[in-house]
C-alpha cells in the first residue's frame, strides 16, 4: 500500500515506555506513522488516550497500552472531527458502520482536526479522487512566547510575561521625550513645592516658642532658642514687629506655594493631554494596519474601549496619579526625615499605628473596591435593561408588554439599589474607624510629647510643629492602597494599548513586496484551502482560473463558503495552503495598498459613512471632481433620486445611512464602486434587499459597472447572475461545478437543481398572484 | 453514509412503514416520542441505535438537549443523523433502564462541559489566571486570560469560565461552593 508521505514528529511523540508496550502486544503495533494524544478518555474523564496510525490500521490505546479500537485502514472510507459541546469527537466511517473513535477537549481540537483532514485527503488520494497526495503541513495553533514559552491567547498578542511592568512604565515615559524640557521643569516644581510646604509648621514653632510665649516667659529666665532662626526672631523688638515679620513670611510662603501649584497644574495638564493624544493617535493608526483577524477575535466594544477608555484611564493617572504619587512619596520621606531630626524618640512613636494603617487601609480598599465594582456591574445591567427596551420600544408596544418591561426594570433597579446601599454601608461603617487609627498616632504624640513639654525637655512650639508635620506624614499612607490599585490598573490599561501597538500588522514590508499599480485582473486559485480556524476548513482544494474581465457567478447554499472566497480575494485573510494568485503573483506578495486600490466591493448591506452623499460617493478618491461624482451617480441610477432630495448631493447620511432606503443606499454604494474604478469587482448579494422595480434599476447599474472588469458576484436569486460568463458552484467548501449556465443546465447537477427549485418557487408565486387578481 | 444507513434500515427493520421525508411534506408539528415505544441499544462498533416499536430502526442516533443550561435532564431531541430530527423525548427517565443508560452516555459524550466542584487555587501570573479545580471529570488545571471577558455570569449565580484553549467550565451556583473555593472566586471577581 502506497502511503503518501510519512510525517515526522511535528505532532505528539509516544512515550518510549508506551511504544515498548505496544510492540510487545500479542499482535504488536508496529510501523507507527504518527500518534496523537488526547486528554480525555473514553469514559469522559480527564486522562491520557492515544490515536495511533500505522501503515495498516488505526488504533486507539490507553496510556497504559490497552488497545480500545483496532480498525484496518482499508476498511475506513471517511473520517471527520465532530464538534460537540465544549469538546470534540473523531468519527470514522467504516465498512462496519460509524465509529466514535476518540474524544478530546477543545485544547486538542486543532491537532485532531488536522489529522482528520490529512487522513481524509489520503483516503481520497488512494481512491484516485484526488490528484495530489496531502501535504503534511501541521502548524501548532498554540501560540507560545518565543522567549519564555508562556501560552498566548492568540498569535497577535505580545507575551505578557516578557513585557514587564517597569518596561511598560518606561514606555509610557518614552512618550514624554518630545516634551522633556517641560517634564523636567514639572519635576523641579514638584520638588520645590514639596520643600516649601515643609516650612509653615517650622514657622509655627518659631511663632510659639520665640514670639508668642516670650511674654509669658518674661519673668522666668528665657531659655536659649532651640533654633538659629528662632534666636534671630527673638532679637527683633518689639514683639509685635517680630510677629508681623513672621506672619508676613508665612503669607509670602503661602503665596509662593499657590503660584507653584498653579504652574505645576498647568504644566501637568499641558503635558498629559499631549502624551495621551499621542498614544491615542499611535494606537488608532496602528489599528488600521492590523489584520482583519485581529478584529474577528475582539468585539467592536473591546476595540473602541482600547482607544477611548484605556487611553483615558492612562491619561487620568498621568495627570493626577503620577504627580500625586510623586508629591506624596517626596512628602513622606521628606517629612519622615524632618520628624526624626526634630525628635527621634517621638518619631519612633508615630511609627506605631503605621502597620495598622497600611494593612487596615489595604483590607478596607480591597473590600470597598470589589463592592463598588459589583454595584457598578448592577448599574450597567440596569442601563442595559433601559437600552434594550427603549431600542425595542415598537416591539414592546406592539406586544403590549409595557408592564412587563417596567417590572423588569424595577427588579434590576432594586438589585442595583441593594448593591449600592451595601457598598456605601461598608464605606460608612469602616472609614471612620480607619480615620480613628490615624488619629491614634496624633493622640500618642499629644500624650508623649505633652509629657516632654511638662517635663520641660521639649518646647511647646516643637510639639505643635511636630503635629503639623504628622498630619502631612500620615496623608499618603491613607491612600497607599487605592493608589497602588490605581497605578496597577492604569498600567494594565497601558499594557492593553501596547498590546495593540505590538500586534503584528497585516502585511510586513520586508522589501520583497511587489508593487502592482496596474493589475489586469487575472485571478487563479490552485488547491487552495482555508478556514477561520485552520482545523475547521471552510474552503477545501479550490481550483479556479479567472481571465481578466471575466464575470464569475458564485453559487451555493448559504454557509457553503462563497463569502469566504471573496474575503480571500480582498486578502482579508490568507490561504492556509495552496495558492491564490493575481496576475500570476502570489497575493501575499502584492503590496496591499496597490491591491486594494484596484478592488471594489458592493455589499448586501452597504455601509455609508456619516457625511454627505457626495463625500460617500467619492470615498475612495476624496479629490474627485463634481463631474466625476455626477457621472458615477448617473451610471449607478442614483442621480435621479439624489436630485430630488432638498439638499441634493449635500444630503447628510447618518450612521448606516438611516435616512435613505435600502435601494438608495445600494445605488450610492454602486456609484462609490464606479468612481473607485476597480480592476476586480466584488458583488455580494448586491440586489437581495430591494423590491423588483428597484432591483431592475440596480441590475442596470451593475451591468454598466461590471464591463471590462473581473467580477465575482454572489446572488441567491440566480436570475441576477444571467450575465455571468461562468458559474462556480460551491458545495460544503468545495468547488463542485464550473461552467456557463447552459453547460451546467445540461449537466443536471447541483446548479440545475437550484435553478429548478427557484423556478418552481417563482411559478408558485406567479400562480398565487394570478389567483389574487 | 446516508445511503448506507438507509440500505441497512431496510434490511434490519421488518416494518419500514411510511417514513415521512421532511423536505417533501410540510409537517411542522413537533413529534413527541413515547418512551415506552423506544429501545436504545449499542451496535458492535459502539454507536447508539434506536428502535421505535413497529416503525423504524435508526442505526446511529444523535441526542441533543433542548435546554442544556436550564433543564438538561428533560426535552431531548433525537436525530437520525446530524440534520434529521426523529422526535423529542420529553422525559427520558421513563425509558427502560438499559435505554436510559445509553441516552445518558450519549449525552455525556455530546455535552462535555465539566462542572467545577472545588477550586484548589487561582493564581495570577502576568494577567493569566491559572486555575486548579476538581470537576466531575477529574482534577484539571487550566489558564484563563482577562477574567472579565472570560467569565460569563448567568443570573443569579451561575458562572461559565472559558480558558485560553476554548474549553468551558461550569459553576452552577458559586454561592454553593465550599468556603475555600468561594473565597478563591470572590478574591478574583
Amino acid at each position: 500500500m502506497a502511503t503518501a508521505e510519512t510525517p515526522t514528529g511535528t505532532l505528539d511523540t509516544l512515550p518510549d515506555s508506551l511504544e515498548e508496550t505496544l510492540q510487545n502486544l500479542k499482535t504488536p503495533i508496529e510501523h507507527i506513522r504518527f500518534a496523537v494524544q488526547s486528554d480525555i478518555n473514553s469514559s469522559g474523564s480527564y486522562g491520557e488516550e492515544w490515536f495511533v496510525l500505522t501503515e495498516a490500521a488505526i488504533f486507539t490505546v490507553t496510556g497504559e497500552g490497552d488497545v480500545l479500537h483496532y480498525i484496518p485502514y482499508e476498511s475506513v472510507f471517511g473520517i471527520r472531527s465532530e464538534v460537540v459541546v465544549d469538546a470534540g469527537l473523531l468519527v470514522l466511517e467504516t465498512e462496519e458502520g460509524t465509529v466514535d473513535l476518540i474524544r478530546y477537549s477543545n485544547g486538542c481540537a486543532a491537532k485532531f482536526g488536522f489529522v482528520a483532514r490529512f487522513i481524509g485527503d489520503e483516503i481520497e488520494f488512494r481512491k484516485g479522487k484526488r490528484d495530489e497526495a496531502p501535504i503534511w503541513d501541521y502548524k501548532s495553533e498554540d501560540h507560545s512566547c518565543k522567549s519564555c514559552g508562556l501560552l498566548l491567547p492568540d498569535e497577535f498578542s505580545p507575551c505578557p510575561a516578557c513585557t514587564k511592568k517597569h518596561k511598560v512604565m518606561l514606555r509610557i515615559l518614552s512618550y514624554i521625550k518630545p516634551y522633556r524640557g517641560r517634564a523636567i521643569l514639572f519635576t523641579l516644581f514638584i520638588i520645590a513645592g514639596t520643600l516649601i510646604s515643609l516650612v509653615p509648621p517650622y514657622f509655627s514653632r518659631i511663632l510659639i516658642d520665640d514670639i508668642l510665649r516670650l511674654n509669658e516667659l518674661a519673668n522666668a529666665a528665657p531659655e536659649a532658642s532651640e533654633t538659629q532662626l528662632g534666636a534671630l526672631f527673638r532679637g527683633i523688638q518689639p514683639v509685635a514687629i517680630a510677629l508681623s515679620v513672621a506672619v508676613g513670611t508665612l503669607l509670602s510662603i503661602q503665596l509662593i506655594q499657590t503660584i507653584l501649584s498653579v504652574i505645576q497644574g498647568r504644566l501637568a495638564a499641558w503635558l498629559t493631554f499631549r502624551i495621551a493624544a499621542n498614544i491615542r493617535a499611535h494606537v488608532y493608526k496602528h489599528l488600521h494596519n492590523l489584520s482583519i483577524r485581529f478584529f474577528d477575535k475582539r468585539t467592536t466594544g473591546t476595540v473602541i474601549s482600547h482607544i477611548t477608555e484605556d487611553s483615558e484611564r492612562l491619561q487620568d493617572f498621568m495627570l493626577e496619579g503620577l504627580s500625586f504619587l510623586a508629591v506624596q512619596m517626596f512628602l513622606f520621606f521628606g517629612i519622615g526625615g524632618v520628624l526624626f531630626w526634630m525628635n527621634w524618640k517621638l518619631a519612633c512613636l508615630i511609627l506605631i499605628p503605621i502597620p495598622i494603617l497600611v494593612f487596615g487601609a489595604g483590607w478596607f480598599w480591597k473590600k470597598v473596591r470589589s463592592l463598588w465594582h459589583r454595584a457598578w456591574r448592577r448599574r450597567s445591567k440596569l442601563f442595559d435593561v433601559v437600552n434594550d427596551s427603549v431600542s425595542g420600544i415598537r416591539v414592546v408596544r406592539a406586544f403590549g408588554r409595557q408592564k412587563g418591561e417596567v417590572s423588569r426594570f424595577g427588579a434590576a433597579n432594586i438589585d442595583a439599589r441593594d448593591y449600592e446601599t451595601h457598598a456605601e454601608l461598608i464605606w460608612a461603617t469602616y472609614y471612620p474607624p480607619l480615620m480613628f487609627a490615624i488619629q491614634l498616632g496624633t493622640l500618642i504624640i499629644w500624650y508623649a510629647g505633652g509629657l516632654d513639654v511638662l517635663a520641660g525637655s521639649m518646647s511647646l512650639g516643637t510639639l505643635i510643629a511636630f503635629h503639623g508635620y504628622l498630619g502631612m506624614f500620615y496623608q499618603p499612607l491613607r491612600y497607599v492602597s487605592p493608589l497602588i490599585n490605581w497605578a496597577s490598573r492604569s498600567i494594565t490599561a497601558a499594557e492593553r494599548l501596547f498590546e495593540v501597538i505590538d500586534s503584528q500588522p497585516e502585511q510586513l514590508d520586508d522589501g520583497t513586496l511587489k508593487a502592482m499599480p496596474n493589475i489586469s485582473g487575472e485571478v487563479k486559485f490552485h488547491n487552495m484551502t482555508f478556514g477561520y480556524d485552520s482545523h475547521k476548513p471552510v474552503l477545501r482544494d479550490i481550483n479556479l482560473h479567472v481571465q481578466p474581465g471575466e464575470m464569475i457567478g458564485l453559487v451555493g447554499h448559504s454557509g457553503a463558503g462563497k463569502s469566504t472566497l471573496i474575503n480571500l480575494i480582498c486578502r482579508f485573510y490568507t490561504p492556509d495552503s495552496g495558492q491564490l494568485e493575481i496576475d500570476g503573483e502570489d497575493i501575499k506578495q502584492i503590496d496591499l495598498n496597490d491591491l486594494r486600490q484596484q478592488i471594489g466591493v458592493v455589499l448586501q448591506d452597504p455601509y455609508l459613512f456619516s457625511g454627505t452623499i457626495a463625500e460617500n460617493i467619492a470615498y475612495a478618491h476624496p479629490d474627485a471632481s463634481m463631474e466625476d461624482i455626477i457621472t458615477a451617480a448617473k451610471a449607478a441610477n442614483a442621480h435621479e433620486f439624489i436630485v430630488k432630495f432638498p439638499d441634493g448631493y449635500d444630503t447628510e447620511v447618518g450612521e448606516r445611512g438611516g435616512s435613505l432606503s435600502g435601494g438608495e443606499r445600494q445605488r450610492i454604494s454602486i456609484a462609490r464602486a464606479i468612481l473607485h474604478n476597480p480592476r476586480i469587482l466584488i458583488l455580494d448579494e448586491a440586489t437581495s434587499s430591494v423590491d423588483v422595480e428597484t432591483e431592475k434599476k440596480i441590475q442596470q447599474a451593475i451591468d454598466r459597472l461590471v464591463q471590462n472588469r473581473t467580477t465575482f458576484a454572489i446572488a441567491h436569486r440566480l436570475s441576477t447572475l444571467r450575465n455571468a460568463d461562468r458559474l462556480f458552484v460551491i458545495e460544503k467548501g468545495k468547488g463542485v461545478e464550473c461552467g456557463s449556465h447552459e453547460e451546467l443546465m445540461e449537466k443536471q447537477g447541483i446548479y440545475y437543481k437550484l435553478v429548478e427549485t427557484q423556478r418552481e418557487a417563482a411559478n408558485v408565486r406567479a400562480a398565487a398572484q394570478a389567483v389574487e387578481r | 453514509m446516508e445511503n448506507k444507513n438507509e440500505v441497512k434500515q431496510e434490511t434490519s427493520t421488518t416494518d419500514t412503514t411510511t417514513k415521512p421525508e421532511s423536505s417533501e411534506i410540510d409537517d411542522f408539528t413537533p413529534r413527541y416520542l413515547d418512551p415506552t415505544q423506544l429501545t436504545f441499544t449499542r451496535s458492535e462498533v459502539g454507536t447508539a441505535r434506536l428502535e421505535i416499536q413497529n416503525e423504524v430502526c435508526h442505526l446511529r442516533v444523535v441526542v441533543r438537549q433542548l435546554m442544556p443550561l436550564s433543564n438538561p435532564a428533560e426535552y431531548i431531541s433525537i436525530a437520525a443523523d446530524e440534520d434529521t430530527e426523529v422526535g423529542i423525548l420529553v422525559n427520558p427517565s421513563e425509558l427502560a433502564s438499559e435505554s436510559l443508560k445509553i441516552v445518558q452516555e450519549e449525552l455525556d459524550k455530546r455535552y462535555f462541559t465539566p462542572t467545577i466542584q472545588k477550586i484548589y487555587r487561582v493564581k495570577e501570573h502576568f494577567g493569566i489566571h491559572e486555575w486548579e479545580v476538581e470537576t466531575e471529570r477529574g482534577r484539571v488545571t487550566f489558564s484563563v486570560r482577562g477574567l472579565n471577558q472570560n467569565i460569563k455570569q448567568v443570573p443569579p449565580a451561575r458562572l461559565f469560565v472559558t480558558d485560553v484553549r476554548g474549553n468551558r467550565y461550569d459553576i452552577p451556583d458559586y454561592r454553593e461552593l465550599d468556603a475555600q473555593s468561594y473565597q478563591q472566586i470572590q478574591r478574583h471577581l
